[in-house]
């Protein structure tokens, strides 16, 4: 398995896929962080919270995932991937683990950059900042939400395949997901690219009353959505001939 | 048991039959050719082999063990596939030392088998710029990487110039020296008749011959026989009993490897009527042709 693990994290670090998406998740959301640092104006910790809470970067995570996945079947390298190593399931696993390794490195990068940057603006303008315990805080969740969203990416470019049609479908999740949330919270709560993250996160976009999940029970959501994700890409691997 | 067994294997892609009880064995110390024409079913026995393709019946084997059995597959089998794909965007080095991690090999494989392929100066180029034949000399490196006691190639001198060809010949018979056991596919004979010891030949997924390259496609100048006899049915059982290839052509039998003597002589022991018996010379490639049901 180790053996396995260090040789998808290889294939990561030997393209540019993963430096190129962090770039792009790093500019647009210091972007983001310097717009809004230094056009609002008094901030209050909660606002500063939310601020240093990414937006773009379970976009850019998910991205990474399927394009590692469903870029095996793009430039035909799953028949040597998989003459390689033949478990599947020991293969997907390897494989979930490294990009929820890797989303967890993405989300790093780009939310220590905006702490760091947006932290500099608003106590450059004397607007409120918030401590080093208070940004760990704020941290952590982001990073548990990075590892469960690079392993999904995973299952959605198993299952998929067609890298073009799957980077369109996460794209289509991340607008129908908030329209469903707002329509049926007990629908939506439950999704797995914004509603479950979110409950992670403990961000409550909705109204008094109106709950995102909490976040242990939101974590347990998405694990599950991963196992759903895991068998039914490990059976696709199993049944399928490779020709 | 043989370090590559097929037994009675069959493969259907919905109401394609690619392959139909196909059994045979690759030896040790030696280099079998697999040969067929164009959708004989060569890829799809291979990729069975290899627990790429699910067989619809039967088993392909290495010592008695699946692919999916083995405990580092890359140390015991290295296969080339057609048109073997890399990532475009990373180098030679780095798809081997991928591999390498993978297949548990020291780090120092790499360099030894990017040197034995000839590729040691475009190494760290993206793959993206390689030329075909620079492809397909990374694949078989990929192949060579775990030091693997049978090579399994299909088609492997595809996009190959002359020089390359050659030095495939060379690769093979050397790792046959070794004591590995070598199945090399293709469609044209000549390509691999100087290099191999025996030949598999199959035509619409179904075992046509198999033995050594004499036995079943005879040499240029080796003996073939054209008998036509009162009972031809019984006559080339006969000679099949005695282990020889027979070809039916027209009305007449076509019998591969012994002269019109031993024909005549078996078809004294058997009682049987002799109509016509003449010596016919003939060219691995005609016989390769008839064999497959192809133009001569
Ligand atoms: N995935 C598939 N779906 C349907 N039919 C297939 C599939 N793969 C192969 N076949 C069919 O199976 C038969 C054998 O194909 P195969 O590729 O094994 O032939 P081959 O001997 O390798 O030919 P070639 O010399 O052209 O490489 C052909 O009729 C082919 O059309
Ligand atoms: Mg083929």
């Amino acid at each position: 398995m180790s053996a396995l693990l260090r040789a998808e994290l290889l294939k990561l670090r030997t393209t540019r896929t993963f430096a190129a998406l962090v770039g792009a998740a790093l500019a647009l959301s210091l972007l983001v962080v310097v717009l809004s640092t230094t056009l609002g104006s008094d901030f209050d910790e909660q606002d500063v919270r939310e601020l240093f809470t990414f937006d773009f970067t379970p976009l850019f995570i998910l991205l990474l995932g399927v394009m590692g996945m469903a870029g095996e079947w793009r430039h035909r390298t799953i028949t040597s991937t998989i003459l390689a190593a033949p478990d599947r399931l020991r293969l997907l696993t390897a494989k979930m683990l490294a990009y929820a390794a890797a989303g967890i490195v993405l989300s790093l990068i780009v939310t220590v950059a905006i702490m760091a940057v947006g932290s500099l603006v608003l106590s450059g303008r004397g607007e409120t900042t918030i401590g080093l315990a208070d940004l760990a805080e704020v941290l952590w969740p982001n990073l548990v939400v990075a590892a469960l969203l690079g392993a999904f990416g995973v299952a959605i470019g198993g299952l998929v395949r067609n890298q073009v049609v799957a980077i369109v479908g996460v794209f289509m999740l991340f607008a129908v997901e908030p329209a469903v949330i707002g329509l049926a919270i007990d629908v939506g709560r439950f999704g797995p690219i914004v509603g479950a993250p979110n409950g992670i996160i403990g961000i409550n976009p909705i109204e008094e009353g109106e709950d995102l999940l909490a976040p242990g029970i939101a974590v347990l959501v998405m694990l599950g959505w991963i196992l759903a994700g895991f068998a039914a890409t490990a059976a696709l691997l199993r049944g399928r001939d490779l020709v | 048991m043989a370090p590559v067994e097929i037994r009675d294997l069959t493969k259907r892609f919905g109401s394609v039959h690619a392959v139909s009880d196909l059994s045979f064995d690759v030896q040790a110390g030696r280099v079998t050719g697999f040969l067929g024409p164009n959708g004989a079913g060569k890829s799809t026995t291979l990729r069975a082999l290899l627990g790429l393709v699910h067989p619809t019946a039967g088993t392909a084997t290495f010592d008695g063990r699946s692919y999916d059995e083995l405990d580092r597959p890359s140390a015991h089998v290295g296969a080339v596939l057609e048109d073997a794909a890399f990532h475009p965007g990373r180098s030679a080095r780095n798809h081997l030392r991928v591999l390498a991690t993978t297949g548990e090999h020291p780090e120092g494989r790499v360099d030894e088998v990017l040197a034995a392929v000839g590729l040691e100066d475009a190494a760290d180029r993206r793959v993206k710029g390689y030329s075909m034949g620079m492809r397909q000399r990374l694949a078989i490196a990929a192949a060579l990487l775990g030091d693997p006691e049978v090579l399994i190639l299909d088609e492997p001198t595809n996009g190959l110039d002359p020089p390359g060809i050659r030095w495939m010949r060379g690769l093979v018979r050397e790792q046959a020296a070794n004591g590995r056991a070598v199945l090399i596919s293709s469609h044209v004979l000549a390509e691999v008749a100087q290099s191999v010891d025996d030949v598999v030949v199959i035509a619409e997924g179904e075992l046509r011959g198999h033995g050594t390259l004499e036995n079943v496609l005879g040499g240029d100048d080796g003996p073939a026989t054209e008998v036509r006899s009162a009972d031809q049915e019984r006559l080339a059982g006969a000679i099949e009993q005695r282990g020889h290839v027979v070809q039916r052509d027209g009305d007449s039998l076509l019998v591969l490897g012994i002269t019109p003597g031993e024909v005549g002589e078996i078809a004294g022991q058997e009682q049987i009527t002799i109509l016509g018996l003449a010596p016919r010379a003939r060219s691995l490639e005609a016989a390769f042709f008839a064999l497959t049901g192809g133009e001569t």
